[in-house]
């Protein structure tokens, strides 16, 4: 049995997982590698070791974490929240991730703790660094103040809590944790694409860059390592990685959506000034050309429009799933490619079984991204990163107009606004003009 | 220490000038070997009313009528860190936009080439909504805009990619095209007849990337008198004045993960 994409460092974490606490002999917590990724990239166990060395050494364990300063990241929060959860004698709690989060994000962040499976929606997987509930543009990172959001009210209609009632500096260490686990996800993908890219099993040359050619006139072949310690390119490489990915982090504060003064609906209207907006929201919400808001969260509101499409996180596992299909029903299969596919499948068993993205139903108000009037703006505004929903405004600071201007997004508020305090058993009245394309 | 970076430099500037005036080019023909039989009728079940009466067909594997492979991306692999020598013709990012239409429920070109820093207008030709999701990228950040008609979205992209990625519209979810973003011009999208050409490379052996949508990277492929590898990349020589013809390149549905 060829052994040559091997699952050695992931076995070694679920042993770790599956073995009994209180043992005297049991390792600390490791971080689990993104085996989806790495057997995407068919990386090598080699260097599935060797990445995991280099992202040891530039973000430590879940013990023991560690910032480079060029994070940014505050080492003395990150500490308070990693490793065991414990109080000191004053009552100073420590270990904050492990008391508050890891039970559905898992140890690395990857939406994968224990409970994960059995949650719906699915834990978010901090790894790719994209977050729905934000204030910033379609591709913009959150900001840290966000992140604070999120954890403070939670995200209704999921199993996400309020963290409220925790002091403010445990609040502020488990953002800083959070984004911690994130950098360290986006660059285990790069450093994944990076040794695809750029290292493999290649000629080898001589001081003078020639291929250095055997007796029988082939060149010789070797393994390049991926050792950024003893590699000065290779450790150029890492930290300009490391520096994108920061980079993006650091740039969120200058990608705040902030509505013009000018178009914020007055903030005591007349109802017949609100009901003239509702009236236009409701047109908007089903204009093919402007809001086209039905398509998916179907004529009546109810969410029921567009149904079979995924999130860009279930997306990448589909993708996956698919390929693996794929390989399993061709008829013969080399030697590389049966042991890949063992590789795969067991990677394939690993998921948890695929969701589609479900537009929300507009008609419960309940609003997972939060209730205030800027929250539903913005997400008309910039859309959901990471989902299909769109966004219609323009795509990035001082870009020219979208889909809508941002009086039609406010239309749109207040429709969606009124929406749920119109019974079921009356239905939304289509507009007259919209009702042929509505038939499908 | 020291001496030995000026003498880095030194060299660097040697090699630099020497290359200047000795370019070459590459060109083939993708040839699908096998029956592709005629595209795929797809399940046109959102906008159905609009986007039946175009027909669209399903673009995982186009075939022309002489059986050449459209679509193929062949590209230049640079290594990261190094850069590659630039015609001076091709220095210049062209001020034209790159036009990606959404045009009778599906994505014209389907295949779309980008350099770093030049300008991708995405436009709605159709009289329906269409949104463009971008969010596959890897080096760049993706975006998820409502493209109105009459109104283009117009984006640009910092970083170059190693691999094209997937642009889809989620409204219309069998639309698909690939964008591939690279910091120099030489890129190629073969044409309906299975034709790629890159003009002016610079002289000497380089890799090259053979990549085909939705699978990715095309292996073991024979090129020329060489075979691409796992990671789909084939190492040609590029003579200057030259130009290498790998005339036909047969791939097979297998190398395409059919």
């Amino acid at each position: 049995m060829n052994n040559s994409f091997g699952r050695i460092p992931w076995l070694g974490v679920l042993a770790v997982v599956t073995m009994l606490p209180g043992c005297d002999s049991v390792d600390p917590p490791a971080f689990r590698m993104n085996m989806v990724e790495a057997v995407s990239y068919e990386t090598a166990p080699e260097y599935q070791q060797e990445i995991a060395d280099v992202l040891a050494a530039l973000f430590g364990t879940p013990d023991e974490p560690f910032a480079l300063p060029a994070t940014g990241l505050d080492q003395v929060m990150l500490n308070r929240s990693a490793g065991p959860a414990w109080s000191d004698e004053a009552g100073y709690n420590y270990g904050l991730y492990r008391k508050h989060c890891v039970h559905c994000h898992g140890i690395t962040g990857d939406g994968r703790g224990p409970t994960a499976m059995f949650l719906n929606p699915y834990p978010r997987d901090y790894r790719p660094g994209v977050y729905k509930f934000k204030s910033t543009y379609n591709p913009a990172k959150p900001t840290d103040d966000d992140l604070h959001r999120v954890l403070i009210n939670g995200v209704p209609g999921t199993a996400m809590p309020s963290f409220s009632l925790l002091p403010g500096s445990e609040v502020e260490s488990l953002v800083e944790y959070v984004k911690y686990l994130s950098y360290r996800g986006e660059m285990e993908t790069k450093l994944i694409q990076y040794v695809f890219d750029e290292l493999g099993v290649m000629e080898k040359l001589d001081d003078e860059g020639n291929e250095i050619i055997d007796a029988n006139g082939d060149p010789v072949m070797e393994r390049i390592p991926f050792d950024p310690t003893n590699d000065p390119d290779q450790r150029e490489a890492v930290m300009d990685l490391l520096a994108e990915v920061v980079d993006a982090w650091d740039g969120a504060n200058e990608m705040i959506i902030a509505p013009t003064e000018d178009s914020i609906p007055a903030e005591k209207r007349s109802p017949e000034e609100l009901l003239a907006s509702i009236e236009k929201g409701r047109s908007l919400f089903f204009d093919k050309d402007k809001g086209n808001c039905y398509s998916c969260h179907g004529p009546t509101g109810l969410g029921d429009g567009q149904q079979d499409d995924y999130n860009n996180w279930q997306k990448a596992h589909k993708k996956f799933l698919d390929e693996t299909a794929k390989l399993a029903e061709k008829d013969e299969l080399d030697d590389l490619e049966a042991s890949l596919l063992d590789d795969r499948e067991e990677v394939a068993e690993s998921l948890y079984p695929l969701r589609n993205a479900i537009p929300r139903n507009l008609r419960q108000g309940v609003y997972r991204g939060g209730r205030r009037k800027l929250d539903i703006f913005r997400r008309i505004y910039a859309g959901i990163a990471g989902t299909p929903m769109p966004g219609g405004g323009p795509s990035a600071p001082g870009a020219k107009a979208g889909a809508l201007t941002e009086e039609e997004m406010w239309n749109i508020v207040d429709y969606v606004y009124s929406l749920p305090y119109e019974p079921a058993s009356q239905p939304q009245v289509v507009t007259p003009k919209y009702t042929q394309s509505i038939t499908n | 220490m020291m001496i030995r970076s000026i003498l880095t430099i030194a060299l660097g500037l040697v090699i630099t000038s020497s290359a200047l005036a000795e370019w070459g080019s590459l060109k083939g023909r993708l040839v699908f070997d096998g029956d592709a039989g005629s595209p795929k009728e797809l399940n046109v079940n959102k906008d159905t009313e609009y986007c039946s009466q175009h027909k669209p067909v399903d673009e995982s594997l186009t075939v022309g009528d002489g059986g050449g492979l459209a679509n193929a991306f062949v590209y230049l692999y640079v290594k990261r860190g190094k850069s590659v020598e630039v015609h001076p013709d091709m220095e210049k990012v062209g001020d034209e936009p790159v036009v990606l239409d959404n045009k009778g429920c599906r994505f014209e070109p389907h295949a779309v080439l980008l350099r770093t820093g030049q300008t991708l207008e995405v436009s709605n030709s159709d009289e329906i909504a269409h949104n463009t999701n971008t969010g596959a990228l890897i080096a760049n950040a993706g975006f998820n805009e409502t493209i109105p008609k009459n109104a283009p979205l117009v984006k640009s992209f910092e970083s170059r990619e190693s691999f094209p990625s997937e642009v889809v519209c989620n409204i219309h979810p069998w639309m698909k095209a690939y964008l591939l973003i690279r910091d120099n011009p030489y890129m190629a999208v073969t044409d309906k007849d299975g034709n790629f050409e890159i003009k002016n490379l610079p002289a000497g052996k380089h890799e090259f990337v053979f990549w085909h949508g939705p699978n990715g990277v095309i292996k073991s492929l024979k090129v020329g008198k060489t075979k691409t590898s796992r990671k789909g990349r084939a190492k040609l020589e590029i003579e200057s004045g030259e130009t290498l013809d790998l005339g036909e390149v047969k791939v097979t549905g297998k190398q395409l993960g059919m």
